[in-house]
């Protein structure tokens, strides 16, 4: 067995040599004061990259004074697989594989942008069933995405029980995900021109089942979380992003929605069934935690009431474009993007003429939010850090790809 | 949804990048800066009328020449796409345009990190994905691992 | 009571500590909140979820390493994720055991090919139980943790032969 030491010699901000002993070191904005005449040592403290707190393998570094954070700084790649270089040796209909398990909770998404991608370079015309279809998976798929961050965003302020109710919602959607695409997380269901098959006989009864169940559950988890007092305490006027900032370090999705400025894909650069879909945008104001929060829950029923019109409008027709067996594209480039669960998530494709990639490069949103991390947490106390952490609904699968 | 070219090729030549290509490809309109001129093309393009306040993304491939870095901007109040790209040279410097767009901080330092570019001008120059020792993971010439390597493991 | 149906009435029993310990020791296995990558959905949240509940089983999680049993490693691993789980493992006090869950973390997975990344996380950590899948179901999961507790008992039968037999 190798000795794990022989492998890494860089742990981050406190390696030998990684700053010079005399200045603070980078990252580190403001320079450490004494507190009422007496001078306080700021401690540098780690968290992560295992927490309880389930986003994943993010490691923050903080330096603290007491408790509260005086400056912070992200250090990734603790789950850094090299999505961008492996796609370089799979074909073009396997790069959904990939996406899959770049954001893991919304898998559809991710395969949806893929597919996206290399329509564009094809410039194959997707069928309208296949176009229904793969809205009705990504609208589920952001339901349970979310149901995922609801659960684990109350663990972060310490409640407990709506995990369980989050989970059990989750699971009927998943369900349906099963019966649909054959599996429960890593689905490889959307492919370059449509679906890979068809909707099996039955599924709408067990959609529209779960739709009409659906509102009150949602009401329910908001008045289990959302309603609770100390909940409350703690995510209002927490964390408040303003739009400028928002759109100067990159953030889409619910995040840039919260702080105000309402721009969702989905309107603003269409795409599958989105233009013939009746929906609304849920924008925030202040761009606090509590904002986020309501983002999201609203987006959640919004997403209900799009499964519901997705499943009542489904047209007829074949669930694929005629496309080749292995796919050639022409040479050139393209960027698709798609409305994640967690912003925009976009792929960058160059291709040079044969049956895999050039260049393959994957936009996550969330490696955006987690440089906000840095900008916000200086002044907050350790514990908002968690919250906070899990307002943005950072997936670290897709920032370390 | 596509910007006018020739307002974008004015705007390069008032930020000193004269004679600047900018034509319309599968991607969109594309032009081209030399590599240490990027920082200032992209504030022009950011005050201009343009108004190109957002870099939606950053990326770099690698050419066989060299490593090409193209950003990726958008004008939110005109819904239009701008690519811009500049080509550096393996083991050139990979000058920082935070100050414009401080979205391009973790994208930088991974793209420098990944293909093996100095960064210039960053706050926080240091490795992201990866430990010290690790070569340019990105590049072409490092292969990926083949079937022997993993079936001796 | 329903153990007096078999035992009988006001009954006593007898049994070697060694094998209540184990008993307690098998049903009773708490994992480390440690959750790397995409299996950790379905091991850490899934299977501890309503549906799955692992917490019938006697298992559920601890977020300090000092006080877990078991280290479901779920996820790829790679170079500057090894030392962490190595420093984990050795945090965990005895007995301890590890479990590899998905294809990353048996022998590299999907990501085999990239350089980075370690080829299994035995290469790291002593392994116990391998559960294959991408993800494994949470049932899998769960079928794992069955074999683990099966193993926990035939090491203990093994020691106490060994002492029976005047080693």
């Amino acid at each position: 067995m190798t000795d794990p030491r022989d492998l890494v010699t860089d742990v981050g901000l406190l390696a030998e040599g990684a700053h010079d002993p005399g200045s603070p070191p980078a990252g580190i904005r403001r320079a450490p004061t004494g507190v009422d005449g007496l001078t306080t040592e700021h401690l540098v403290i780690n968290m992560g990259p295992q927490h309880p707190s389930t986003h994943g393998v993010l490691r923050l570094i903080v330096e603290v004074d007491g408790e509260e954070i005086v400056a912070a700084e992200t250090s990734l790649g603790y789950l850094h697989r090299g999505i961008e270089k492996l796609a370089e040796t799979r074909r073009y209909n396997q790069l959904g594989t990939l996406m899959d398990r770049g954001d893991y909770v919304s898998g559809m998404h991710g395969e949806q942008a893929a597919a996206l991608a290399v329509e564009r370079l094809l410039e194959v015309e997707v069928p309208p069933k296949a176009r229904w279809t793969r809205s009705l998976v990504a609208e589920l798929t952001r339901i349970a995405s979310h149901l995922i961050w609801y659960g684990t965003f109350g663990l972060d302020t310490g409640a407990m029980g709506q995990f369980l109710y989050a989970m059990r919602d989750r699971e009927s959607i998943l369900d349906i995900l099963e019966a649909i695409s054959g599996a429960r997380m890593m689905f490889n269901y959307i492919r370059p021109g449509g679906v890979v098959a068809d909707l099996p006989a039955g599924i709408d009864g067990r959609i529209r089942r779960f739709c009409n169940g659906f509102d009150a559950y949602l009401d329910e988890h908001h008045a289990l979380l959302g309603g609770n007092e100390i909940f409350q305490a703690r995510v209002q006027g927490v964390g408040e992003i303003d739009a400028d900032t928002a759109l100067a370090f990159g953030l889409t999705g619910a995040n840039l929605r919260a702080s105000g400025f309402g721009w969702d894909v989905r309107r603003e650069r269409p795409y599958d069934a989105y233009p013939q879909l009746d929906f609304d945008v849920p924008v925030g104001t202040t761009g606090d935690a509590w904002d986020r929060y309501m983002v999201r829950m609203e987006e959640m029923r919004q997403a209900n009431r799009m499964v519901r019109q997705c499943v009542d409008g489904m047209p007829e027709g074949d669930f694929t474009a005629k496309v080749p067996k292995v796919i050639r594209p022409p040479e050139g480039e393209v960027y698709a993007s798609v409305e994640s669960s967690r912003g925009e998530t976009g792929v960058h494709v160059v291709s040079d003429g044969s049956d895999t990639p050039y260049r393959y490069h994957y936009r996550a949103p969330s490696l955006f939010a987690c440089q906000v991390l840095e900008e916000i947490l200086p002044g907050h106390l350790i514990a908002d850090a968690v919250m906070l952490i899990g307002s943005l609904d950072i997936m670290l699968g897709e920032t370390d790809r | 949804m596509l910007p006018d070219a020739t307002v974008v090729r004015s705007i390069l030549s008032a930020a000193g990048v004269h004679d600047a290509p900018a034509e319309e490809t599968s991607l969109g309109l594309v032009c081209r800066v030399p590599g240490s001129g990027a920082p200032g093309v992209l504030a022009a393009l950011r005050e201009s009328e343009l108004d190109f306040r957002i870099l939606v993304d950053m990326l770099g491939t690698d050419t066989g020449e060299g490593i090409e870095i193209t950003y990726h901007l958008r004008s939110l109040s005109r819904d239009e796409e701008l690519y811009a790209k500049t080509a550096l040279p393996y083991d050139g410097d990979l000058h920082s345009v935070w100050n414009t767009f401080p979205s391009a901080l973790l994208q930088e330092r991974e793209t420098a990190e990944l293909f093996g570019l100095k960064l210039v001008g960053h706050p926080n120059p240091k490795r992201l994905f990866t430990t010290e020792g690790l070569e340019p993971l990105l590049r072409k010439s490092v292969p990926q691992r083949s079937v022997e390597e993993v079936r001796q493991r | 009571m329903a153990i007096d149906r078999f035992t009988g009435e006001h009954s006593v029993a007898f049994i070697r500590s060694e094998q209540l310990f184990d008993l307690a020791r098998r049903h009773s296995l708490w994992y480390l909140a440690f959750g790397i990558a995409c299996c950790a959905i379905e091991a850490p949240m899934s299977a501890s979820g309503p549906r799955f509940d692992f917490d019938r089983m006697g298992v559920f999680f601890r977020a300090s390493p000092r006080q877990a049993d078991v280290m479901i490693v779920a996820g790829t691993v790679n170079r500057k994720m090894a030392e962490t789980v190595r420093m984990l493992y050795d945090q965990m006090p005895e007995p301890k055991w590890v479990v590899a869950m998905g294809a990353c973390a048996s022998t590299g997975g999907p990501f085999r090919e990239y350089p980075n990344v370690v080829l299994g996380v035995d290469k790291v950590v002593p392994v116990d139980v391998y559960i294959p899948g991408c993800p494994p179901r949470p049932e899998s999961v769960q079928y794992g943790f069955i074999q683990l507790q099966e193993k926990i008992k035939a090491q203990t039968e093994e020691r106490l032969a060994a002492r029976r037999h005047g080693s």
